[in-house]
């Protein structure tokens, strides 16, 4: 991604704001851009999700492929998660090799759901040390305003839970839907005029300072953090955030069940 | 759509505006000279962007939709100073491509090393488009009236076609605007509109350039943004 | 896998696998605006296919080495998600995009008068996030609609579609099954206002009556296609 000119005047003007408890955009310091999640919209992946955040669209596909076990592991399937943000989505994101950006948005997205062992591996497994299967979520992003990290948390997991295995297509038994047990839902947090806000657009993410991202799964347990670019945090700080993550990640949950049909 | 009559008489044809899109034939270009947005090719005339058409007196031109800045002599900017040598500054303007302010033309001159303290990487200035070469680059001064460092409030960014749209005739919407806000309000030929005041009124004038903005996409989607 | 003898894709009374007439396009919508931050996009669902084309620019060109001095490049990426077909995609570098990039990029240049912006680069992106057969032809209609909505001048739009031969058969519009187990396939790019052509490709088999015959579908098809294409972009204004 192309470095970019962070106007001093946008820095000083969100400092002003911050110390009046405003956002340039007019939103409450917790409040989020409004949710739009539509699931199945792909019809030639197994399970796909669309996931639209004011100006911030992506995709989410999940495809299955046929492994052979790794042999210290030899009744689990496996996961793969990987994220690509193309230059389609916005001028700053150029084409080459993934970007360190979208590597670690990828990555980080892949360990809250992975870690909240939402896919039971062993279910993937069709013979023991010969065949099972892969899943693999791909996440694109088509345009990105900022918070591309929830966006992308948000349609990778209702995605999942859209996905059916395409057994009968591999020869492999009948079709079922694949099981996803828990719902884990990430919310970034980032530090734009001295204080951490939530669901942060293009312009506070171009002159905001350090985020934090907070994976939670269902009974609230914490799955991933990730604290990224350059900044500095205390610790009251994170646990103001952590307790709004808690009910913003509910709220989620709910949208998600809802669009899933659960 | 309607054909309603504006009560200011045939200012511009009232009747359904002729929307266009690239490729469409216009006629014949005996009787008409090709405008903005318009070429005449082989005796016809051809749109070249989408847009509605517009015929004035003898000249067919498209008011195109979008359009992106090429900057102009003359135009009045509003640039974000992106790098420096020992003697000059380089300008995003928010064209496709830098402008240079030799430090002749700047604000103040700087000894040796001290160009960063005169305008610094980061910084917010209006200036005057000098010259524009063949090539597109184009060179920006800070000598004239009104010209400065933008040292607080805030810049906001508006497709340049609109700017037409948010200075009103004679300027009228525009001045409404800075009286209902109380805020000091430049809108520069490159889209980037400079509010500056109380923080209220900054939010209040923001809030009005966002309206505008969705109204203009209303029109142009027919409801669907 | 072609090759299957057996699927049979047209009935006795030349009716295609999808309900169509042999002369008959899929079903297509278009809409403008869909990558809210970018200059100018358009998104083309044409029967399974979903393809969109987002434009950035014109900008200046990087690295110099790719900067004309009398006119702007077009930096064309035509690319299939990994999610788009049966079978994944693995991301990455990939001979067949890079081909389609480039007769792309050739295809649009006939058209945006690029000799207004020396030195400059117009970015078009060209996403299939679904595809059904025919994706270079929808990702050329769809970027000429992009490129029309970022306000790029140009002197024509470019329809772009593929007929075909299946069983012996000429055919409008190859879906997947005709596009797998078909004989031929003419994808070719039309200028709507004037019949002019700015893209061709070809392979397969077809006799030389077979293959006026495709080609007369396809100047049939792309008025259709036109019909479409500038109803989105002058929107819902009328």
């Amino acid at each position: 991604m192309s470095i970019p000119l962070v106007p001093k005047l946008l820095r000083a003007h969100l400092a002003d704001l911050a110390k009046e408890g405003k956002r340039h955009d007019g939103r409450g310091r917790f409040e989020g851009r409004k949710v739009e999640l539509e699931v199945d919209c792909l019809p030639r992946a197994e399970g796909s999700a669309r996931v639209r955040m004011g100006d911030t669209i992506v995709f989410a596909g999940v495809k299955f492929q046929i492994m052979t076990p790794y042999p210290d592991r030899p009744n689990q399937g496996g996961l793969m998660c990987s994220a690509e943000v193309r230059p389609v989505a916005g001028r700053g994101w150029e084409p080459g090799p993934p970007s360190p950006e979208s590597i670690e948005l990828g990555r980080v997205v892949d360990r809250g759901i992975r870690e909240s062992g939402c896919i039971n591996t062993e279910d993937l497994c069709i013979i023991p040390g010969e065949k099972a299967w892969q899943v693999i979520l791909d996440l694109f992003a088509l345009s990105d305003d900022g918070n591309l990290f929830d966006a992308f948390g948000l349609a990778a997991i209702a995605a999942l839970k859209n996905a059916t295995i395409p057994a009968e297509r591999f020869e492999a038994g009948e079709d079922r839907p694949l099981e996803v047990s828990k719902t884990p839902i990430m919310c970034s947090y980032h530090k734009v005029g001295g204080r951490f806000v939530y669901d942060t657009d293009k312009k506070e993410e171009l002159g905001g300072d350090e985020r934090i991202h907070i994976t939670l799964g269902d009974d609230d347990h914490v799955h991933s953090l990730q604290k990224g670019l350059k900044g500095i945090f205390t610790a009251a700080e994170f646990a103001e955030i952590m307790s709004e993550a808690r009910s913003r990640c509910s709220e989620l949950r709910d949208l998600i069940d809802q669009a899933v049909g659960k | 759509m309607s054909g309603d009559k504006g009560a200011d008489g045939p200012r511009r044809s009232r009747q359904a505006p002729l929307l266009v899109a690239p490729g469409e034939d216009l006629g014949d270009s005996g009787e008409f000279e090709a405008g903005h947005g318009v070429l005449s090719i082989n005796g016809r005339l051809r749109a070249l962007k989408q847009g509605k058409m517009n015929k004035r007196g003898n000249i067919v031109s498209i008011e195109p939709r979008r359009t992106a800045f090429m900057p102009r002599p003359s135009d009045l900017v509003i640039g974000y100073i992106e790098g420096c040598t020992s003697n000059i500054w380089f300008v995003d303007i928010g064209a496709p491509f830098n402008a240079i302010l030799p430090m002749s033309l700047g604000p103040a001159k700087a000894e040796f090393g001290g160009i960063r303290k005169v305008l610094d990487i980061g910084d917010a200035i209006i200036c005057r488009v000098q010259e524009v070469e063949e090539n597109h680059s184009s060179v920006v001064t800070m000598k004239g009236m009104g010209l400065r460092a933008i040292r607080s409030g805030s810049v906001e960014e508006i497709d340049p076609h609109l700017l037409g749209r948010l200075i009103g005739r004679g300027g009228n919407n525009l001045r409404q605007l800075k009286e209902d806000t109380e805020c000091r309000l430049i809108a520069a030929d490159n889209g980037r509109v400079w509010l500056d005041g109380d923080l209220s009124g900054i939010i209040q004038a923001r809030n009005s350039l966002n309206d505008l903005l969705k109204q203009a996409k209303i029109e142009e989607y027919g409801g669907v943004v | 896998m072609g090759g299957y003898g057996d699927v049979q894709c047209i009935d006795e009374n030349g009716i295609r696998l999808d309900g169509r007439k042999i002369d008959e396009v899929r079903p297509m919508s278009i809409e403008v605006g869909v990558v809210p931050v970018a200059d100018g996009s358009a998104r083309m669902k044409w029967g399974l296919n979903d393809v969109i084309a987002a434009v950035y620019g014109p900008m200046e060109a990087h690295p110099r080495k790719i900067q004309r001095q009398d006119r702007a490049v077009l930096d064309v990426r035509y690319n299939m998600a990994p999610f788009s077909t049966t079978d994944r995609i693995r991301p990455g570098f990939n001979r067949r995009s890079r081909e389609i990039s480039k007769v792309t990029a050739e295809a649009l240049e006939s058209v945006v008068l690029t000799e207004l912006y020396p030195r400059s680069k117009i970015r078009v992106e060209i996403e299939i996030i679904c595809a059904e057969a025919g994706t270079r032809c929808a990702g050329i209609t769809a970027a000429s609609v992009a490129l029309a909505h970022a306000g790029i001048p140009m002197t024509d739009l470019v329809v772009s579609v593929a007929s075909g031969k299946v069983h012996d058969v000429v055919v409008c519009d190859l879906n997947k099954e005709e596009d797998n187990y078909g004989e031929a396939d003419l994808p070719m790019g039309i200028l709507p206002n004037t019949g002019e052509l700015v893209f061709l490709q070809m392979d397969g088999d077809l006799s030389p009556q077979q293959f006026q015959e495709a080609w007369d579908y396809n100047m049939g098809a792309a008025k259709v296609i036109h019909e479409v294409m500038v109803e989105a972009l002058k929107g819902g204004d009328e």
